[in-house]
């Protein structure tokens, strides 16, 4: 066989084996009818790479029935599959457009096949290469070495892209447990109403609880923020600095509110009883006492023991260093 | 010479080869279904359909002026009975601010749709809805459930949430809307296809 020949031979077995190959990977539809074939270029959203047409699942028959309807219809074939691009992207089409990050799918395979009979044809015209490699035996087993090196070196890759891919989706969305940990002065009112019902249950939501009950509380709502205290200082599973901010609250505006004096020292007892030094506690109850009992000099007394506390709060300080001086002046209760 | 012209073109080959799979295995691990929503920023895909009980039901031009929660739920599906008691105390919190929500059935027959919510408990303040054909799911793209899509009150899908939404972000999309913002999609967890798909 001359060398021409074989130039023929090898490059008739390459265009064989790729129109076999573009045979294989046609997606030609089995018949004509337009539903057919329109279904059988859209890719099932539901299945593992399967079209509308072939899959068993309820949402391609749905998307057939879809299709179905349009053809009769008188829809074009570009508008139903634009119809469906329009909602679930190029995902929906069995076959990867040639456009975009997938267009290298369609030229790599002509790109490689060209590359290869381009090869080939250098290899029958320079027949000498061969015996070159044979008298040199050092260079084969050096470019063979560098080939493996290239070739290992790509596998890794590979395996990092595809591991990389794998981590698209994220964990799960962030449950109760991540709720102290929000910054809540962007969340709503209503957000937060929503999120403390949904879990209604977990002593994790106590803390976003009391700070829409403080909302309401600043905004004179009393009525709003007090089921949200209620809930707190009835809860046993409320931190000890919970239940007290609850129970103080819950004392204030029953005196405030309601002008309930005994009730208000009553909660505020309960508070003391979780921890006798609280100075909000003492200091509230100190307030009742000289707005609702006119218990003047109790409340001077409270207000000096506070402020002789170096650790007070400076924001609870001044407020009190102006009641202990409104109290001075026998003036009443603002 | 020859054997030079013979390694480049042997690396050309190689280097194709390698492109070609990379590309082939950044594709293998990753979910259709989390493709970017092609609504996001267009006018949301307009809805009438029955109750679920087989009363009115809603059309969504009638609640143009709301923002609309579209949440997409079954009783097969297990994100969303995990998020169920979220979406009621969203839908009940927001009722009164021009919010709307609305449940659409996902390829389940109403009865059992019914019976679940029977059981788990449903909101007064969210409509819930069949859509036989699946014809508002693949209007809406979905892909598998929970998706919940959040459009503005000019009718424009703002908002999309993949997999499972609990109260904190349903509220904060919802607060993000309200404040004029786009909150586009977020991807919280898996999702479900029916069983026997």
């Amino acid at each position: 066989m001359s060398e021409r020949t074989r130039n023929i031979a090898s490059v008739a077995v390459i265009a064989v084996m790729a129109v076999a190959l573009l045979l294989l990977t046609s997606t030609q539809p089995a018949t004509s009818d337009r539903v057919e074939q329109i279904g059988t270029r859209l890719k099932c959203p539901v299945c593992q790479g399967e079209s509308i047409a072939n899959s068993p699942s309820q949402m391609a028959e749905d998307m057939m029935d879809l299709v179905s309807e349009r053809v009769s219809s008188g829809v074009p074939d570009d508008q139903i599959i634009d119809e469906l691009l329009s909602s679930y992207t190029g995902a929906v089409l069995l076959d990867p457009p040639a456009s975009g990050n997938t267009l290298v799918l369609w030229v790599a395979p002509v790109v490689a096949l060209g590359v290869g009979i381009a090869v080939i044809l250098w290899w029958r015209r320079h027949p000498g290469q061969k015996a070159d490699e044979a008298t040199s035996p050092g260079k084969s087993r050096t470019r063979l070495v560098i080939g493996g090196v290239v070739l290992v070196l790509a596998f890794a890759g590979i395996v990092v892209v595809a591991a990389n891919s794998l981590q698209d989706r994220p964990a799960a969305a962030a449950g109760a447990a991540d709720i102290d940990e929000q910054d809540l002065s962007e969340v709503s009112d209503e957000t937060m109403e929503a999120v403390i019902a949904a879990n209604a249950e977990d002593p994790q939501v106590n803390g976003m609880r009391l700070a829409l009950a403080e909302r309401y509380f600043d905004g004179g709502d009393y009525r709003s923020a007090f089921p949200h205290y209620l809930v707190v200082a009835e809860d046993p599973n409320a931190t000890g600095a919970e239940a007290i901010t609850a129970l103080v609250r819950l004392g204030w505006m029953a005196y405030d509110g309601n002008g309930e004096v005994e009730t208000a020292t009553r909660l505020i007892d309960e508070a003391l009883a979780i921890d006798p030094g609280s100075s909000v506690a003492r200091y509230v109850r100190a307030r009742v006492l000289w707005c609702g009992a006119g218990e003047t000099d109790q409340a001077i007394e409270t207000f000096e023991e506070l402020l002789a506390d170096p650790e007070l709060a400076a924001e609870t300080r001044t407020q009190i260093e102006e009641d202990l001086e409104m109290a001075n002046d026998g003036g009443e209760c603002p | 010479m020859t054997g030079r012209v013979l390694r480049w073109a042997g690396l050309a080959v190689v280097g194709v080869t390698v492109v070609l799979a990379v590309v082939l295995a950044s594709r293998f691990g990753s979910d259709p279904g989390l493709v970017d929503s092609p609504l996001i920023g267009r006018p949301a895909p307009e809805f009438t359909l029955a109750g679920l009980d087989g009363s009115e039901g809603a059309s969504l031009s009638d609640l143009r002026g709301d923002i609309v929660v579209v949440n997409f739920f079954a009783s097969w599906c297990l994100e969303c009975r995990d998020e169920h008691d979220d979406l009621v105390a969203a839908s009940e919190s927001f009722a009164d601010q021009d919010v709307t929500f609305v449940q659409v059935a996902y390829q389940e027959a109403a009865a059992e749709s019914l019976s679940y919510l029977a059981e788990a408990g449903a909101s007064s303040t969210t409509r819930y809805l069949a859509d036989p054909g699946s014809r508002t799911a693949i209007a809406y793209g979905v892909f598998g459930i929970p998706e919940t899509f959040f459009i503005d009150p000019e009718g424009t899908v703002v908002g999309k949430i993949i997999g499972e939404a609990d109260a904190l972000i349903l509220g904060a999309t919802i607060d993000s809307i309200r404040n004029g913002e786009q909150p586009g999609q977020q991807i919280t967890g898996d999702t479900q296809q029916r069983p026997d798909a």
